[in-house]
């Protein structure tokens, strides 16, 4: 074939790291989200969201920052620009791939 | 269970099913505070109106009405806001800050303008009822033309344009008329933004 069915991104095609990468694409660039409200929009368990942020870290689609406010830690999670292009190429191969099966 | 293989339209249905929860708790739009303001503006200066063309209602019940529906829908407006930004930091927060406070800056400085001038006792109730309807349609314009260009979004520009030409024509029909102006191009633009603004979310 001329043209091969494209790869998925391991790091993004699984469901909880998309619905993390899903979340953090919906901010403004260069926005960062609390752990916590990041937590609440996920519904997730702060064990397992810290488990696939830190895949997605490894992968330097996110980055994560200690800061403090107020002398209260706080941990602030966004998505790099290599975490957006990433995303947004995997969601061009979901369609390719759609498309090659004749969607069904 | 979390690495269950997805096919392509699951994993599809996935992200746009989360876009929409991150959509709907970030606040998804402007929609529903225009509309609380739309209320306001239609009902508390249509009422004002309707005070000026009847003997039954005291001119001073209208103001009351004004100032109880304009604090509620600030209230609703800053309360909507603060829920959609918790938990967020950077550049969009900083900007949403500083156009909030910028209403209120702006908002306080006109009302020493207008009160002081009304003060003076020179101009009559008429004339003084022209420069306070004047002022606010031009300076809640002006807010929204600076709002277009924070956010980019045309239609927030074109409401501020709009509310510019509602505050000269405000003027021009001269009072009682300056209130239905209020109330009708005032909040009514701003019943037509939300409007927009609502369909274009619920097609999104």
């Amino acid at each position: 074939m001329s043209d091969p069915l494209p790869q998925l991104d391991p790091v993004i095609h699984a469901q909880a790291r998309l619905r993390v990468t899903v979340a953090l694409a919906g901010l403004r660039a260069a926005d960062q989200i609390t752990f916590p409200r990041l937590q609440q929009l996920l519904d997730m368990t702060a064990g397992n969201l810290s488990t696939h942020l830190r895949k997605l870290e490894d992968a330097e689609y996110v980055e994560i920052t200690k800061a403090y406010e107020h002398r209260t830690p706080v941990t602030l999670v966004r998505l790099t620009a290599a975490g957006r292009a990433a995303f947004e190429s995997y969601t061009k191969a979901l369609h390719q791939l759609l498309d090659a099966t004749g969607g069904d | 269970m979390d690495d269950e293989p997805m096919s392509a339209e699951e994993s599809l249905n996935l992200i746009a099913q989360q876009n929409r929860r991150t959509r709907r708790e970030l606040g998804g739009g402007p929609a529903r505070m225009l509309a609380a303001w739309a209320f306001a503006w239609i009902v508390g200066w249509g009422f004002t109106y309707f005070a000026t063309r009847t003997a039954s209602v005291p001119g001073w019940v209208g103001g009351v009405v004004v100032a109880v529906l304009f604090v509620a829908a600030m209230v609703y407006t800053g309360y909507v806001s603060a829920r959609a930004g918790r938990g967020i930091r950077g550049p969009s927060k900083t900007v949403g800050a500083m156009y909030g406070y910028s209403w209120a800056l702006a908002s306080i400085g006109l009302s020493v303008i207008d009160i002081r001038i009304t003060q003076f006792g020179t101009l009559s109730s008429d004339q003084v009822s022209l420069l306070w309807s004047g002022t606010w349609l031009l300076l809640t314009g002006v807010l929204y033309l600076a709002g277009g260009m924070l956010w980019q979004d045309k239609l927030m520009y074109g409401l501020g344009a709009w509310m510019i030409v509602s505050a000269g024509l405000s003027v021009l029909v001269g009072f009682p008329a300056n209130f239905l102006v209020l109330a009708i191009c005032g909040g009514g633009g701003f019943l037509l933004a939300a409007t927009v603004y609502f369909v274009r979310e619920k097609s999104r």
